[in-house]
């Protein structure tokens, strides 16, 4: 269903492209003409690049539930900005007298991570002691539909530009890994060891959407007939990512101790790509730039 | 710039994909915030304490008015043979709001946690002359008051109208004894029925009592025509016993093998109906819609039911009679040899399985008990082993809907 959604969405793009390069054009006639013609333009590209992720818990929830200490001694950790994930878009975007309306449909995969930690001791005996870390990666597919608005801030064949947005995205895939070490002093010495990973589809534990804005800067560069573009812009996530009916509908996390909280989670995403144009100056595919 | 070229510009942007876009926008992101209702409807918890050498068991659990959890339970304790008494009590979000490691002068908790005008009751033991204690609490788990009821090692209990009636070990006349308890603590009738001459009967009733041995799963009750049953030892073997605690033999006897052999649970469904399950030298049999002849001598072992080789040996068994779907549902709940606490839904009507549903992982999870909610779902207590080794007490909470869906 996502997939269909996200191909009609490409589909619509790449329509409404083509129906814009069917106007009719009057060629390279005199020196007006050709200003006027260059002042607007349709784009067609794609972009792939790396991104970093950020989850900020908004109201925290937890399974192991303290009797005689205190809970945040158990909280999450996350951190922050310190997995890297990929994502590939299509981009359609028509350009007016400076300005660039776009939209970028993109398949993006994120990764985060988070760790807690429990202690069990005996203050009467040094030795009846266990640490346990839990550490968790989650691995979510989205499929991204941004609208932004770009402004170029020069108009050369280098071409910086800064964006603004908003973005609606569909959740594809999610996966997550939990991985439990930890040091038993209690076998006579330091015990430590590592389990192997439990490794559970988690789809149903994430929002199948969620919203949020976009800001961000990047070079055009005209390259004979095609535009590089370096992109790199950040993704400010508005509302919850997570599931609030099924946060505990996964035994086997549950089991563990673990459970999700309410997260919002912002990007960090670089991409680079390239842009064709879809109106040119004359037959032979001249660029339109000068 | 001026408003001329922004509608210009804006003019000149009308693919239909941005339209697309503000739609799918508009129509799908603003409903996953907080969900206060689905917090209480659904959660597991498991309730830690950081000391490396305590350990907690559940017993029985009730739902308080105020949506909360009242939790019976049970504590090791260093200067007794027997468990300590424990009290918790969490909150509609299943989030701790108090314990309580009631004072070791009393010993032995036993099940259920009875609910009566208000008050919530339980029999223990006393430490020292291991006389039945029976102990009043209100809602939040405060003890209100501790009442002597006399008699020793209390096994299993139940709500009996206004009063409580009481299975216990005598153990110098050696016999069970079934009696009828008012909240005040007084005994108002009472019966005691010969476990059989000799140390070997008594053992594993000790065992039991101390935990060293297999929990074995007394019972007592009162059936729809009047009569009080019991689940327990009686000439040798543990049986179910029918009794109108007037006459000295009982009026039925369902036997077992010892005890190796019997029931595991036994709910009266009507008349000479029940749900039960039963346990035979290790293997469990469900039976949930069987007929038990409360009169004359019959065998356990001859009732057949549906054999479920997942479940732990003489596997505990907790049956809870529930509504789904628009059905009365028998939720038989038990420990499966992977360390889960499994439900087996089945139509009360006819014994029809209709789902199944697994709790817990990676940690090993055991049964305490289930009960229906006030929202129409269900709340399984147990006991969880956190890394592997510390028992702890662990609370599921699951929705009407979530349920449902487990039910074909």
């Amino acid at each position: 269903m996502k997939r269909s959604l996200l191909f009609i969405l490409i589909f619509i793009s790449v329509i409404a492209t083509a129906q814009t390069k069917k106007k009719p054009t009057n060629f390279n006639k005199n020196a007006s003409k050709k200003d006027k013609f260059l002042e607007k333009q349709w784009w067609l590209g794609f972009k792939a690049g790396v991104n970093l992720t950020e989850a900020n818990p908004t109201s925290r929830y937890t399974v192991i539930t303290p009797t005689n200490y205190a809970s945040a001694l158990n909280d999450k950790v996350y951190d922050n900005f310190n997995k890297l994930g990929s994502q590939a878009s299509l981009e359609a975007t028509f350009y007016y007298k400076g300005f660039s309306f776009s939209f970028q449909p993109t398949y993006r995969h994120i990764r985060f991570t988070y760790s807690n930690e429990f202690n069990w001791d005996n203050p009467e005996n040094a030795t009846e002691r266990l640490l346990l870390n839990y550490n968790h990666e989650q691995k979510i597919d989205y499929a991204d539909f941004p609208l932004a608005v770009k402004y170029d801030l020069t108009g050369s064949r280098l071409r910086p530009y800064v964006q603004l947005g908003v973005f609606y995205s569909r959740l594809i895939n999610a996966n997550k890994s939990v991985k439990v070490s930890g040091q038993d002093f209690a076998s006579g010495g330091t015990n430590e060891f590592s389990n192997e990973p439990v490794i559970v589809g988690a789809k149903d534990l994430f929002n199948k959407s969620y919203w949020g804005l976009t800001g961000g800067i990047g070079l055009n560069y005209n390259l004979g007939n095609v535009r590089l573009i370096l992109d790199v812009s950040y993704k400010l996530g508005m509302s919850n990512i997570t599931n609030t009916e099924n946060r505990f509908g996964n035994d086997r996390l549950s089991g563990i101790g673990d459970v999700q909280d309410d997260l919002k989670i912002n990007n960090i995403v670089i991409s680079t790509g390239v842009l064709f144009p879809m109106r040119f100056l004359s037959n032979s595919f001249k660029t339109l730039d000068r | 710039m001026d408003m001329k070229k922004l509608q210009t510009i804006i003019q000149h942007y009308t693919s239909g994909c941005s339209l697309l876009l503000i739609i799918v926008l508009a129509s799908g992101s603003c409903s996953n915030e907080a969900d206060p209702v689905a917090d209480k409807s659904n959660f597991t918890r498991i309730y830690d304490n950081d000391k490396f050498n305590t350990s907690y068991f559940p017993i029985d659990m009730r739902q308080t008015p105020d949506g909360g959890y009242l939790i019976l339970g049970g504590r090791r304790i260093e200067d007794s043979n027997f468990s300590g008494v424990y009290l918790t009590k969490v909150d509609e979000l299943g989030a701790f709001v108090s314990e309580q490691e009631v004072d070791e002068v009393n010993v032995n908790p036993i099940g259920p946690l009875m609910e009566l005008n208000g008050k919530y009751y339980f029999f223990c033991m006393t430490a020292v002359g291991l006389q039945t204690q029976l102990i009043e609490i209100d809602a939040s788990g405060v003890i209100a008051q501790t009442i002597d009821v006399g008699g020793s090692y209390p096994a299993a209990a139940a709500l009996d109208n206004s009063n409580f009636v009481l299975l216990s070990y005598d153990n110098l006349s050696k016999q069970s004894v079934v009696s009828l308890v008012t909240p005040a603590g007084s005994i108002s009738k009472s019966k005691g029925f010969s476990i059989g001459a000799g140390d070997a009967v008594e053992e594993p009733i000790i065992n039991h009592f101390i935990r060293t041995g297999r929990q074995l799963p007394f019972q007592v009750g009162k059936t729809s025509s009047g009569q009080y049953y019991f689940n327990g030892f009686y000439n040798y073997t543990f049986s179910m016993v029918v009794t109108d605690l007037a006459a000295d033999n009982p009026i039925g006897v369902v036997q077992g093998q010892q005890e190796d052999g019997g029931f595991s649970q036994i709910q009266q469904i009507d008349g000479g109906k029940f749900a039960a399950s039963r346990f035979n030298f290790g293997d469990n049999y469900f039976l949930p819609n069987v007929s038990i002849a409360v009169s004359g001598t019959s065998s356990v072992a001859d009732l057949g039911g549906n054999k479920l080789p997942e479940l732990t040996s003489n596997a505990p068994v907790m049956i809870l009679k529930a509504s789904f779907n628009g059905k009365n549902n028998l939720i038989y709940a038990s420990n499966t040899r992977s360390k889960q606490i499994a439900l087996f839904i089945y139509d009360q009507t006819n014994g029809e399985f209709l789902g199944s549903r697994y709790l817990g992982f990676s940690n090993p999870f055991e049964i305490a008990n289930l009960i229906t909610t006030s929202d129409g779902g269900i709340a399984v207590c147990g006991t969880t082993y956190v890394a592997g080794r510390f028992p702890r007490i662990c609370l599921f909470k699951i929705g009407k809907d979530e349920f449902s869906s487990s039910i074909k």
